[in-house]
């Protein structure tokens, strides 16, 4: 096997795409068995010294690449949806499917326009927003059904023939990304006012694709080459030469423990996030800590736990013995 | 039966459980107890339901803070479970394992409870609580598994296989039900008036004399050392043994029979 084939990328397509050289239909053509769902570890590039918006069309390639590509995703939605108990809250997208301008049910990408003064001169920057895909997500780890999980090769995914809609993954989100749609999904069959409230939908990095050996689609769709997929090791060295290059920043490789999504920018991610309020379905950009982490050190106690048990019961029982053998030679030598 | 129980004739009680004994149960109900609702506010329940407006509960729509308070409370129940099956494994004390017959007795005591029929004598432990036990041990034992299979892939392996990681979700979620259904009925069934005089045991660690006598007669019959010419002799029909439960003078302290039991453990389930 090739070094191109075990890295799960044809280098020389790789470095075209990655210099912006390769015209997109060529230099986007990556090996089938490179993207096979579940063998390579994979990471996304979003260079944002490229990212332009997309001026003169009416939405950005790649959002609306990916609003096509969904558009079916979401089954019909239950008509009334039921009203959840006691907590009233129904969120429905469905009569709202052309936003474009935040994550939604039905919008899983969206571009930022980040208005920068530069030593006062303005520099208009594009931020293409969608799930990071963290290494270690606590939105799939923590999922009470295992709806979301994370795959082998980087990719977050939610089943939503599984998910009940309880926006737990939103909520332990550092940029809150799932947004839910109600009236869908398993809950309908089960307590629909009592449990459960839709299912949760975002960005699957296009997994489907992925095993299907393509692109996902707002990669392919971007005309400026701004997104990259690839080998993990291999992104991860092109964003430290980019960053390096422009002497710009990266996002992405630490916040919230790290993740399969590198940001590089000639601005500061401190400044880019002065531009963005955080608010419902759009995402800041600011220093994100793993809260999860606060766990691992228990985490570790439990898995040990096991041990401690045998010790204590080992030694539990052998100075049980060892008293019942006193007792008993005890006894003899009192009858003596 | 434990090398701890013993009657207390001066006292008029017998020492049903040992202090190890109460600190394993208790050790495990506590920290299931703690699992079992820290478990529920894994599910996004408490905001839903407005828990996370009373007072004090305002912790339990973080799913964080649930998930270490579950977690420490795992490191109480495995620990306790573990040291459980070792300590009375190696002891030989097995006296809440199910035996030939349990099944069919624990349909009749249960009848007797509705007034029908009359219960047989007992050993240290009903039969449906032998019976109980083995299937408490059995859901403790998934949830331990499944939940150890979970915690890792949230440590280590987040992209652990979706088959596996299904598994130990949908194993932990059903047999988490169990567990609660298990629980109702252990406290279900001590809450039956033929059953409280046992509560004081799970507490102090002893029962009343008088209703060991008359419940338990067999486990008694263990206890109490044989006059020593009737040693010599071969052991009576039980029936006859029976009879005289009750009515022979209670044994010196001193000789309280130390090495009777090669059986019994342990806990109430």
């Amino acid at each position: 096997m090739s070094a191109d084939k075990k890295t799960g990328l044809n280098r020389r397509a790789f470095l075209k795409v990655s210099t912006g050289v390769a015209a997109a239909g060529a230099g986007l053509s990556l090996p089938r068995e490179g993207f096979a769902a579940g063998r390579k570890r994979l990471a996304t590039l979003i260079d944002l010294s490229r990212c332009d918006g997309c001026p003169g069309k009416d939405i950005p390639a790649c959002v609306g690449a990916c609003k096509t590509i969904n558009m079916d995703k979401i089954p019909k939605i239950h008509e009334p949806i039921p009203e959840p108990w006691p907590r009233k809250t129904i969120e429905d997208w469905s009569k709202k499917r052309e936003v474009f301008n935040r994550l939604t049910p039905y919008n899983f990408i969206y571009v930022h326009q980040a208005e920068i003064d530069e030593g006062g001169q303005k520099r208009i920057v594009f931020v293409p927003r969608r799930c990071m895909h963290c290494d270690n997500p606590a939105c799939a780890t923590i999922c009470p059904f295992s709806a979301n999980h994370k795959y082998e090769n980087g990719a977050v995914v939610i089943d939503q023939e599984l998910c009940f809609g309880g926006a737990k993954c939103k909520t332990v989100c550092p940029w809150e990304i799932p947004q839910r749609q109600s009236g869908v999904g398993i809950y309908l069959h089960i307590l629909p006012s009592l449990a459960g409230n839709g299912v949760m939908y975002k960005c699957d990095l296009c997994n489907d694709r992925l095993e299907e050996g393509k692109l996902p689609v707002c990669i392919e769709a971007c005309p400026q080459q701004a997104m990259l997929i690839g080998d993990r090791k291999e992104i991860y060295a092109l964003a430290e030469e980019r960053a390096k290059a422009m002497k710009g920043f990266i996002y992405g490789k630490k916040e919230n423990g790290g993740t399969a999504t590198l940001y590089v920018s000639p601005v500061s991610f401190t400044a880019l996030n002065g531009t963005m309020k955080k608010q419902p379905g759009r995402p800041d950009m600011g220093p994100a800590e793993r809260r999860m982490a606060k766990t691992d050190k228990m985490g570790k106690a439990v898995l040990q736990a096991p041990l401690y048990g045998i010790a204590a019961g080992v030694a539990g029982a052998f100075m049980a013995l060892s008293r019942r053998k006193d007792r008993v030679q005890g006894g003899e030598n009192g009858h003596e | 039966m434990a090398m701890s129980d013993k009657i207390m004739n001066d006292k008029g009680l017998v020492v049903r459980h040992n202090i190890i004994e109460l600190v394993e149960h208790w050790a495990i109900a506590l920290s299931g107890l703690l699992l079992l609702v820290t478990g529920i506010f894994e599910l996004p329940m408490a905001n839903r339901y407005y828990l996370t407006s009373l007072p004090g509960l305002s912790w339990s729509g973080d799913f964080i803070t649930s998930l270490y308070i579950h977690y420490v409370a795992s490191v109480v129940f495995i620990t306790a479970a573990v040291f459980h099956l070792l300590y009375h494994g190696i002891l030989g004390e097995g006296g809440m394992i199910p035996r030939r017959g349990d099944l069919k007795s624990s349909i009749e005591v249960m009848k007797s409870f509705f007034g029908k029929g009359e219960e047989p004598p007992f050993h240290k432990y009903l039969p449906e609580q032998r019976l109980a036990y083995v299937g408490m041990a059995f859901i403790i034992a998934m949830l331990i598994l499944s939940g150890l299979v979970k915690t890792y892939k949230n440590l280590y392996a987040p992209d652990m296989s979706l088959t596996l990681v299904l598994w130990a979700t949908w194993i932990h979620n059903v047999f988490f039900i169990l567990f609660i259904m298990a629980f109702v009925a252990h406290i279900g069934a001590i809450l039956l008036k033929p059953n409280r005089p046992m509560i004081r045991g799970i507490f102090m660690g002893t029962v009343r004399l008088d209703y060991a006598r008359h419940r338990h007669p067999l486990w008694i019959e263990e206890m109490e050392p044989r006059p020593v010419d009737e040693v010599k002799m071969e052991p009576e029909p039980v029936d006859e043994v029976k009879e005289e439960i009750g009515e022979d003078p209670p044994p010196p302290l001193s000789v309280v029979s130390e090495e009777a039991g090669k059986e019994e453990p342990n806990k109430e389930p």
